[in-house]
């Protein structure tokens, strides 16, 4: 009976394929619709097809069609993709790799595409135009903005007899505050810090750095400047708490943090808007970083923001790419976007429809501060092809440290040669 | 030798018998055979395995950053640069050690729990099914469930030990420990694989040999000893062949548990050349393509040995 | 059936050497129970997590150390998750992707490796060797000359083969080194005589391999099945880089739309991944009945 199973199954599987074939999609030669990448889940994704679907109702020759893809997957798709020539026409790319991905020669150059009226392109957040730039050229419209600030949890604070964090508050009461509410009994913690040695270990970090009133790397790009008072300072004010007072939940995971907050396990943690919908079972608060008194560096805040980029599959494409792009990011849609998901305005102006604010903090308590936190991002990170290999070397150097097996003097002497180095072997070998 | 006289013995036949029917050299026939089956599965695995292969081979002999389309022929540069390389020591010793105790360590839970699930119990089907279960589970959800267990603060392994008496770990926080939390969470992913191969092939050994052993009166753990354990020899060798393929090439699990850390302490080889090419570290596939040649090679070399181990200590039984 | 007594028999605890005899002790159930139970809690611990998980609301799913006792059970995260994206629709992608990869690899890989065990012909040597070399360089390495390859040959030999088609999710696993590694070293521990009794009788190569051979491969061959299916549905680096439309994405392509770059949908997560389990399981517990000892396996009492 075998031999009837097997030529059988043989022959379905020959049906299958046929049928198969039949029945999914038309090959990619199709002309005039655009393909989008994107990574957008949850609420992001209702708002996003809700948006789409406007557009293509008004637009029926211009149809817009979107390809979920992972934003941290997105890179090797994109590059096999690139290089099988099937690119598609627009997708969201991380901020930090744009000047990597600047290089692709698909990319199309949208610098003078952004200068003409009714782009405004002066009303995006000074940090998005900064990544949306390399090397003079724009390469990218923003897609996302965000920024770092302290959210801590109101009970645990209570608890503690502490009172809340006031906008002036300098970094010796962050870390008072966490040693107060670190009880190794009840296995809760003043605050956390994630570990995995990526640019998630380093940005946290950076940030703090200016605020000492540090660089990263000199003005020309080709020196490390962050072996200074002021990187000392910011790797000692982490040490202190991981090592000294234990104070500080390590989290190499990079997801393990988030659920603890929400479990009421940590008092504070400096991170973003999107952690906000994650703590539905903690009454929390949201405060701008603290500030190292008598910095140059003020309070200030650290911004990641994402591009949209356009790949040239055709001049009729890359027209409508970019006609689509414009309207996607104008202010009625971002107005729309960032109301319908808590994600930061990507414009200025969008703060000015009524009542903007009060709506947000409605739908996800909290995220005005970030909101007007926008204001205190006042530089970007150094856009560099060689800036993740700098990143990586920085991460080792925080991880070091945090974990108590190197001092931070030495730490920061040793990651500077290293970044020396890498800055000088150059571009991208 | 006490299988081929026991396997004799039932036959009724003397066991040192030339095999009949097979000539001195294959005829036309057999060639023409041989091609003819093999061709299906040759071909597509030369066009979809072979010639990506070749292909990468050329890959590591160029600077290519993925980016940009200049992609210069650079030589043995690449190959050069892993010599320089302060990461790449740490990440073969890593991936060594890594299957070196993987790899026993799959096979003997994979056996024993195999030979524990190769008899008629009630429930014996539930007990089967959880072990194949490991299998199918995605590797995020394995990730997460053990990045949790081994929690220093509020794992539950911590929280035994902490009932036994031994001191709290860092496990994965560890750069000394983080290793081999990889290696058990790896080992637990395995295991219903070892199981599903070791009970096929115990399956396949006929009880009469292990009775007839009995009614000679060898011991139970004699029996085991010289009669299954070389029964199971091939199962055996393939088990050691495609467990340290895998083990050599550790990716996934690295990926989404320590990313390499803390400080490098996990870093395996193709997770360091993956790095290398996508990870945000330089973006450099030729070095990324040098490196895995430079696996293949181990890989190959260390196959090629355990064949080789393989033809002296295997029994099969033709 | 001699094992359970034995076992019993063997497990029965030593007695003090001052008894003359050994006693059996007979406990009511075997004692491989005791080594088993343990055994598999650790095995489907992960599996009672990623269950528990699944039907709780996002507030209790959101903790750490996770809840295994939930207070509150949410069942609609299943429908939730059904509803978020077209999951039909990927199920039976998966499916016909995974079922036709079973049935090639099967049929490919015993001719193959049937040959490479059984026949002797030129080349025999560096062509195995040569099949085995696919499995020792990393996929990602080789996944942008594949992509490269599957494009070509989409274009220029069967359109649906290519890219943008299922075919591109089934041709290139559609033999596996995998597969020929395992049959090969499977066919070799058969016993040659019955082969060369029916060659000797006048049968036909592929007779031989038809008749005699496979229906005592059954273990075998429903292994492969098994793992085949479990690889191919599990599959999602090679998928995520080949398909390029929503409506040819596969179930690990469609659970990928819970994990945001910042934020992971947890509870539908967990309810996709349990829909995604069930397949799996049944195709393994229906697999096990071939794993049972087939007769002709055990036929070699010489009659």
């Amino acid at each position: 009976m075998r031999g009837h199973w097997l030529s059988a199954a043989a022959a379905s599987a020959l049906l299958a394929c046929g049928l198969a074939a039949c029945g999914t999609g038309t090959p990619n030669s199709t002309a005039g619709g655009l393909q989008i990448w994107e990574g957008y889940t949850g609420a992001e994704a209702k708002a996003f097809t809700h948006l789409l679907a406007v557009w293509n109702k008004a637009h029926p020759s211009e149809k817009v069609s979107y390809l979920y893809v992972n934003n941290d997957d997105s890179l090797p798709k994109l590059l096999t993709a690139v290089k099988g020539g099937s690119q598609p026409d627009i997708a969201y790319v991380y901020g930090s790799w744009a000047p990597n991905v600047a290089q692709i020669p698909q990319v199309v150059n949208l610098t003078k595409v952004v200068q003409q009226p009714g782009v405004d392109w002066s009303d995006f957040w000074v940090g998005e135009r900064d990544v949306a730039t390399v090397k003079g050229e724009v390469i990218g419209i923003p897609a996302l903005v965000d920024n770092l600030a302290v959210v801590y949890n109101k009970s645990l604070f209570a608890a503690a007899g502490l009172p809340a964090p006031g906008p002036d508050w300098t970094w010796n009461q962050f870390v008072a505050d966490a040693k107060k509410l670190t009880i190794p009994a009840k296995k809760q913690f003043g605050t956390a810090y994630v570990t995995p040695g990526t640019e998630d270990t380093v940005w946290h970090w950076e940030a703090l750095l200016w605020e000492a009133g540090g660089q990263i790397l000199n003005s020309t790009n080709t020196k490390a400047a962050f072996d200074s008072q002021a990187g000392l300072e910011s790797l000692n004010t982490l040490r202190t708490m991981a090592v000294t007072d234990k104070s500080m939940y390590l989290d190499p995971s990079d997801s393990e943090y988030a659920n603890l907050f929400n479990s009421g396990k940590i008092g504070m943690l400096v991170t973003g808007p999107w952690d906000l919908s994650g703590f539905p079972n903690v009454k929390y608060g949201v405060q701008i970083m603290p500030s190292f008194p008598g910095s140059s560096g003020g309070h200030q805040t650290i911004s990641g923001p994402d591009n949209w980029v356009i790949f040239n599959n055709g001049s009729k494409r890359v027209a409508a790419a970019e006609k689509f792009l414009i309207w996607m990011t104008a202010t009625p849609q971002a107005t729309y976007f960032s109301l319908h998901t808590g994600d930061l305005p990507i414009r200025q102006s969008v703060e000015n429809s009524p009542q903007f604010l009060q709506k947000m903090d409605q739908a996800l308590p909290g995220v005005d501060t970030f909101v007007s936190n926008l204001g205190n991002v006042k530089q970007a990170r150094p856009q560099l092809p060689t800036y993740p290999k700098v990143s990586t070397i920085l991460g080792q150097m925080i991880v070091s440290v945090l974990l108590g097996k190197t001092q931070p003097r030495a730490a920061l002497a040793s990651a500077a040669q290293q970044v020396n180095q890498a800055l000088a072997s150059g571009s991208s070998s | 030798m006490i299988v081929r006289a026991a396997l004799a013995r039932q036959a009724g036949q003397p066991w040192r018998t030339r095999q009949p029917g097979r000539p001195a050299r294959p005829k036309a026939s057999e060639q023409a055979a041989g091609w003819a089956f093999v061709t299906p599965a040759v071909v597509l695995i030369i066009v979809f395995g072979v010639v990506p292969i070749v292909w990468s081979a050329v890959m590591s002999f160029q600077r290519n950053n993925l980016f940009s389309p200049n992609t210069p022929f650079v030589g043995l540069s690449n190959y050069r640069q892993m010599l320089h390389d302060p990461v790449i020591g740490q990440a073969i010793t890593h991936t060594i050690v890594y299957t070196a105790l993987f790899v026993p360590g799959t096979m003997l839970v994979g056996l024993f729990l195999a030979v524990a699930m190769n008899r008629k119990l009630r429930f014996i089907s539930v007990y089967r099914t959880a072990a194949y279960a490991t299998m199918a589970i995605s590797t995020i959800s394995e990730a997460l469930v053990f990045i949790w267990l081994f929690d220093p603060s509020y794992g539950i392994v911590n929280y035994l030990f902490h009932l036994v008496g031994f001191p709290q770990q860092q496990f994965l926080n560890s750069t000394s420990e983080a290793l081999y939390v990889i290696v058990i969470m790896t080992i637990w992913g395995w295991t219903g694989f070892a199981v599903v191969i070791y009970l096929a092939a115990l399956q396949g050994i006929p009880q009469a040999l292990t009775e007839a052993a009995a009614i000679d009166g060898a011991g139970r753990w004699a029996t085991f000893r010289r009669i299954t354990l070389p029964l199971l020899s091939p199962a055996s060798l393939f088990l050691v062949v495609w467990l340290t393929i895998n083990a050599l090439q550790l990716f996934d699990e690295v990926y989404l548990s320590t990313q390499g850390g803390p400080l490098n302490s996990t870093t395996v080889l193709v997770y360091y050349l993956y790095e290398q090419a996508f990870g945000g570290a330089n973006f450099n596939f030729g070095y990324a393509s040098a490196i895995a040649y430079f696996l293949f090679v181990i890989i190959i070399v260390v196959t090629a040995i355990q064949f080789r181990v393989g033809r002296r200590l295997v029994h099969y039984r033709s | 059936m001699a094992a359970p007594i034995a076992a019993a028999t063997a497990a029965a605890p030593a007695t003090p050497a001052a008894l003359p005899r050994r006693r059996r002790v007979r406990l009511p159930f075997s004692p491989w129970h005791l080594v088993l139970i343990p055994a598999t809690i650790v095995l489907i611990f992960p599996f009672a997590w990623l269950l528990i998980t699944s039907v709780e609301t996002p507030a209790e799913a959101l903790h750490f150390p996770p809840i295994l006792v939930p207070h509150h059970l949410d069942f609609g995260n299943y429908p939730q998750a059904l509803q978020a994206a077209p999951f039909g629709r990927f199920f039976i992608n998966s499916a016909v992707v995974a079922v036709t990869t079973v049935v090639a690899n099967v049929v490919m890989c015993s001719l193959a490796g049937y040959a490479f065990a059984r026949y002797r012909f030129f080349g025999r040597g560096l062509l195995f060797a040569l099949i085995m070399t696919t499995l020792m360089v990393p996929f990602q390495v080789t996944m942008i000359p594949q992509y490269i390859i599957t494009k070509w040959l989409g274009i220029n030999v069967v359109a649906e083969f290519g890219l943008n088609h299922i075919g591109a999710l089934i041709v290139p696993n559609a033999a596996t080194a995998f597969g020929v590694f395992f049959l090969r070293q499977f066919f070799r521990t058969l016993p040659i005589e019955y082969e060369e009794a029916a060659r000797v009788d006048g049968a036909r190569r592929l007779t031989v391999f038809w008749r005699i051979v496979l229906p005592l491969s059954g273990p075998a061959l429903s292994t492969l099945a098994a793992l085949t299916f479990l690889d191919s549905w599990n599959n999602f680096l090679w998928p995520l880089i080949a398909v390029n439309q929503t409506n040819q994405m596969t179930l690990p392509l469609g659970l990928a739309t819970f994990q945001g770059a910042h934020s992971t949908e947890w509870t539908l997560l967990m309810a996709g991944n349990v829909m995604s389990l069930i397949p799996i399981m049944i195709i393994f517990f229906a697999a096990q009945r071939y794993f049972v000892r087939s007769a002709a396996a055990t036929g070699l009492t010489g009659t």
